[in-house]
C-alpha cells in the first residue's frame, strides 16, 4: 500500500521540476542508552536548478540531512527509521553501499565547512581534481567514453570497480596531458587566477579562499545533479565569503546544477537562494521561496531567528533574543518542540504536532496558528 | 587616531602609541637563525584611543591583526615597540605590576571551550584569577564570583558545574563571568559571539550591554562580524594588514566607509534582505596580502579600485576626513560606496512579531 503511493508521487515528480524528493524521512541516532531523534518526518523536494538554503542552529539536523542525501552517515550510530529519498526513480535509502557510491560524486556531490580538513594534504591540488575526473570517466562506463579517456584509463589502471588505488600523476605523456587539460579547466573555472601554478602546489600552500575553491572545482568536475554545501563560507572571511557566494552562484547556471546550501546564517541564504528551509530540532518549520520567507515569516521560530540578527546600533534597538534553550532530543517530544519557547503558544501546542502545511501558495509552515 | 590628537585626552582609559608586535621568523628548527632578519609584522604602527564607559570595536579579517593587538595590549605578548597607557600609566616601560593592572584590565578570550579548564567547575574556573590577583585567603572571593555568575546569568546550580555539561552559550557566560569578577574597568573581548548561534549571539550581546551600564565597563570588542561591531559599539577601527585603515564614529564610519577596504568591507557583510542583494553585486579583487612581505605603500593598493601610482610609493597617513573620522587613503575624498544598503535595511523587511 505504502510502495504504490511513493511509487505514484515519484512519477509525478520525474514529470514536474523535481530532481529529489525526500519523504517522511526519519533519522535517529541510537546509543545504549539513548535515541537521538535528529530528522522527524522530514518531506521536502529539491527542484533542477534551484539553490535551496537550509537554514538552523547548531543541532537542529541541517548537516544529518546533508549527510543522509549523500549517503555518507555513519550507520550505526546513524539509523533511517522510515521514509524515503527518491532520485531519478531510485530510492537511495534502499541501496547497497557498491550501488549507493555510483551516486556519490558523480550524480550527488558535496563540499564541507572546513576544506582543509577535506582536501588530502600530501598529494597535489592537480592531482586530486584529477582523480575526480577519472573516477567521472570511469563510472561512464563503456558507453559515452572518449577513446583518449580509455587510453588514460588504462595508464591510471582504473578498470577495477573500485576507486583507484592511487592518484593519477598529471606529469607526462599523452594521456596525462588531456587529464591536465581538464584539471586546468576545472581551476578557470572556478576563476583560479593562474590555474597552471596552483595545480603543483599543495593545499597548504592556498588561501582558505582557493581551497574552497578548488573544492568547489572538484565537486563540479564531475557534473553533478546537485551540490551539497555544508557551510561552504563559515570558516571564510566576509570579503572571501562573499567572492565563494558569487561563484557558486554563477556556476549553478553554467554547470546546470542544484545547490542544497547549508548555513546557520539568514542573512547569507537572503542573499542567494531562491528558496529557504527553516529547521528546528530536528522539524522543517517553514519552507517558502526567498521573498515570501523574508517579507512574511510565518513561524514563530522563523520570526525569533530574523530578529536575533543585530541591526542598526544598540542606541536604537534593543535585540529580542529567543528565550529558553534547544529541547533535549533524546527526550520524546509531545507536541510542537518550539512550544516552551514560543511567543504565541496556545494549548494545542503541547498536545499535538503541528504537520508542515501549505498555509499561503508555495509557503509552507507547522505551526498551529496557521490552520490545521 | 594620530598620537598627537589622542595624546594626553582626558577621558581615555586607554591609550596604544605606535604600537609594533612583529614576530621574527627563524629557519629550520635551529631557534637563533635567521631571527631578527625577517620579521611578521602582525601590528604594525597602531595608535588608538578608547574613552571611558565606550565601546570601541576593532574590526578586520583573520591576518589583520586584531587579536595581536588585543595580546599586545594586554602584555600577553608584550609589544615589540610603542607605548600602551592605560589609566593613566604607561604600563610598557619599567618594571610592570601584573596584578594591579589585570585586577582593572581582563580579557574574555575567543573561544571558551579551550579557555576553561574542562576539569574545574565554573566556581573555581571563576574564582581562579581572583585568588591570584586579591590574594588566595581573601575572604570577599567566594561573595565576587557568585556575583559575577548572577551577574552574567547563571544560577547556583551551575556553579558547580564543569564546562561540558554547560552549553556553548553558558560556557561563554561563564568565560565573561570570570573576566568581570575583579571587577575591572576595560574588558577586552576577543570573537566574544563567533562560536554561537544567533538566537545565543543575541541573549550574549543584551547581557555585555547590561553589564557595561550596571558595572560601567569599557569595551574593546574584536570581531570580523560589522553587525556585531555596529551594534556594540561607539567607535570603529578597522584594520588591514597590521594597519589601522579607517577609525571614527561607528556610525559614520558604516553609514559612510570612507576607505576603500572598508567600503569593500560592508559591501561584502549580507544583511539579511533578498530584495538587495549587495553580495552579488560587489567587485572584489585579490586575496589578504602576505604579512611578511606586505605590497609598498598603501598595502590595500593591489586590491584597490582607486589605486594611482601613488599608491605603491607612499605610505597614506591617517587624515581627519570628516568629524572625528580618519582615514589612511590618499584618495580618501574620492571614494564612493556606491548603493551599499544601510544596516537599518532589516527594519523595514521584518515588521513585528505578532503577540
Amino acid at each position: 500500500m505504502e510502495k504504490t503511493i511513493t511509487n505514484d508521487v515519484l512519477q509525478r515528480n520525474d514529470a514536474s521540476k523535481d530532481l529529489l524528493t525526500i519523504s517522511d524521512l526519519t533519522i535517529a541516532y541510537h546509543s545504549k542508552k539513548d535515541r537521538l531523534l535528529a530528522l522527524d518526518h522530514t518531506t521536502l523536494n529539491i527542484e533542477k536548478n534551484s539553490l535551496i538554503a537550509v537554514v538552523g542552529e547548531s543541532g537542529c539536523g541541517k548537516s544529518t540531512l546533508a549527510l543522509a542525501i549523500i549517503g555518507l552517515l555513519a550507520m550505526p550510530p546513524a539509523k533511517v527509521e522510515t521514509g524515503a529519498i527518491n532520485y531519478k526513480s531510485v530510492n537511495l535509502v534502499d541501496l547497497k553501499e557498491n550501488q549507493r557510491r555510483q551516486y556519490r560524486g558523480t550524480e550527488i556531490a558535496m563540499i564541507f565547512q572546513e576544506p582543509l580538513t577535506s582536501l588530502n594534504p600530501v598529494y597535489k591540488v592537480g592531482d586530486q581534481i584529477a582523480e575526480a575526473i577519472v573516477v567521472r570517466e570511469h563510472r561512464k562506463g563503456g558507453r559515452e567514453i572518449d577513446p583518449d579517456i580509455q587510453v588514460m584509463q588504462k595508464a591510471y589502471k582504473v578498470n577495477t570497480p573500485e576507486i583507484p588505488s592511487r592518484l593519477p600523476r598529471i606529469r607526462r605523456g599523452a594521456t596525462a596531458r588531456i587529464l591536465r587539460n581538464e584539471v586546468l579547466d576545472a581551476l578557470k573555472r572556478v576563476r583560479i587566477a593562474d590555474p597552471e601554478q596552483v595545480i603543483d602546489r599543495y593545499p597548504f600552500e592556498l588561501s582558505g579562499g582557493m581551497r574552497q575553491r578548488v573544492m568547489i572545482a572538484m565537486a563540479l568536475s564531475q557534473k553533478p545533479a546537485l551540490l551539497i554545501a555544508d557551510e561552504p563560507t563559515t570558516a571564510l572571511d566576509v570579503t572571501t565569503q562573499a567572492q565563494v557566494l558569487k561563484l557558486m552562484k554563477i556556476l549553478m547556471d553554467e554547470v546546470n546544477t542544484s545547490i542544497l546550501l547549508i548555513t546557520h546564517d539568514l542573512a547569507v541564504a537572503s542573499q542567494v537562494a531562491d528558496r529557504v528551509i527553516v529547521m528546528y530540532a530536528g522539524d522543517i518549520v517553514e519552507d517558502a521561496g526567498v521573498y515570501d520567507m523574508f517579507s512574511e515569516p510565518l513561524h514563530p521560530y522563523s520570526k525569533g531567528l530574523l530578529s536575533c540578527i543585530p541591526s542598526g546600533s544598540k542606541d536604537k534597538t534593543r535585540l529580542k533574543p529567543i528565550p529558553g534553550t534547544v529541547p533535549n532530543l533524546t527526550v520524546e517530544q509531545v507536541g510542537c518542540k518550539y512550544a516552551s519557547r514560543c511567543p504565541n503558544v496556545m494549548n494545542i501546542c503541547s498536545t499535538k504536532k503541528p504537520r508542515l502545511i501549505e498555509a499561503k501558495p508555495k509557503h509552507k509552515v507547522a505551526c498551529f496558528l496557521y490552520g490545521e | 587616531m594620530e598620537s598627537n590628537t589622542t595624546q594626553d585626552v582626558d577621558g581615555n582609559i586607554l591609550v596604544t602609541r605606535n604600537l609594533k608586535k612583529y614576530y621574527p621568523i627563524r629557519r629550520g628548527f635551529n631557534p637563533f637563525s635567521g631571527g631578527g632578519k625577517r620579521f611578521v609584522k602582525a601590528v604594525d604602527d597602531v595608535s588608538m584611543a578608547v574613552p571611558r564607559g565606550k565601546t570601541v570595536a576593532i574590526l578586520g579579517e583573520s591576518g589583520c591583526g586584531k587579536t595581536t593587538l588585543a595580546r599586545a595590549i594586554t602584555l600577553l605578548n608584550p609589544p615589540t615597540s610603542g607605548e600602551v597607557i592605560f589609566d593613566g600609566q604607561n604600563i610598557t616601560k619599567g618594571k610592570v605590576n601584573y596584578k594591579k593592572i589585570y585586577r582593572e584590565m581582563q580579557m574574555v578570550f575567543q573561544d571558551p571551550d579551550s579557555s576553561l579548564d574542562p576539569r574545574l567547575k565554573v566556581r573555581q574556573s571563576v574564582a581562579e584569577p581572583c585568588k591570584g590577583l586579591l590574594g588566595r585567603e581573601d575572604a570577599n572571593i567566594d561573595q565576587l564570583v557568585m556575583n559575577s555568575l548572577k551577574a552574567v546569568g547563571l544560577s547556583e546550580e551551575h556553579a558547580d558545574r564543569i564546562p561540558s555539561h554547560l552549553s556553548g552559550g553558558q560556557k561563554q557566560r561563564v568565560a565573561i563571568a570570570r573576566a568581570i569578577a575583579p571587577q575591572p574597568k576595560l574588558v577586552i573581548l576577543d570573537e566574544p559571539t563567533s562560536a554561537l548561534d544567533a538566537s545565543v549571539q543575541a541573549q550574549i550581546l543584551n547581557l555585555l550591554l547590561d553589564l557595561q551600564k550596571n558595572f560601567k565597563l569599557t569595551y574593546v570588542i574584536i570581531t570580523h562580524n560589522i553587525s556585531v561591531a555596529e551594534y556594540l559599539s561607539d567607535l570603529l577601527i578597522v584594520m588591514y594588514a597590521g594597519n589601522v585603515v579607517e577609525y571614527g564614529p561607528s556610525s559614520s564610519v558604516i553609514s559612510r566607509p570612507r576607505h576603500p577596504y572598508t567600503i569593500t568591507l560592508i559591501a561584502s557583510a549580507p544583511i539579511p534582505n533578498p530584495w538587495k542583494r549587495n553580495l552579488l553585486n560587489t567587485e572584489i579583487r585579490g586575496e589578504v596580502p602576505s604579512a611578511i612581505n606586505p605590497p609598498s605603500g598603501c598595502k590595500f593598493h593591489p586590491r584597490c579600485p582607486y589605486a594611482e601610482k601613488i599608491c605603491s610609493e607612499q605610505v597614506p597617513e591617517l587624515r581627519e576626513i570628516a568629524p572625528g573620522q580618519f582615514v589612511s587613503c590618499h584618495f580618501a575624498e574620492k571614494t564612493s560606496m556606491g548603493n551599499i544598503p544601510s544596516g537599518n535595511a532589516m527594519t523595514s523587511v521584518l515588521g513585528d512579531p505578532k503577540n
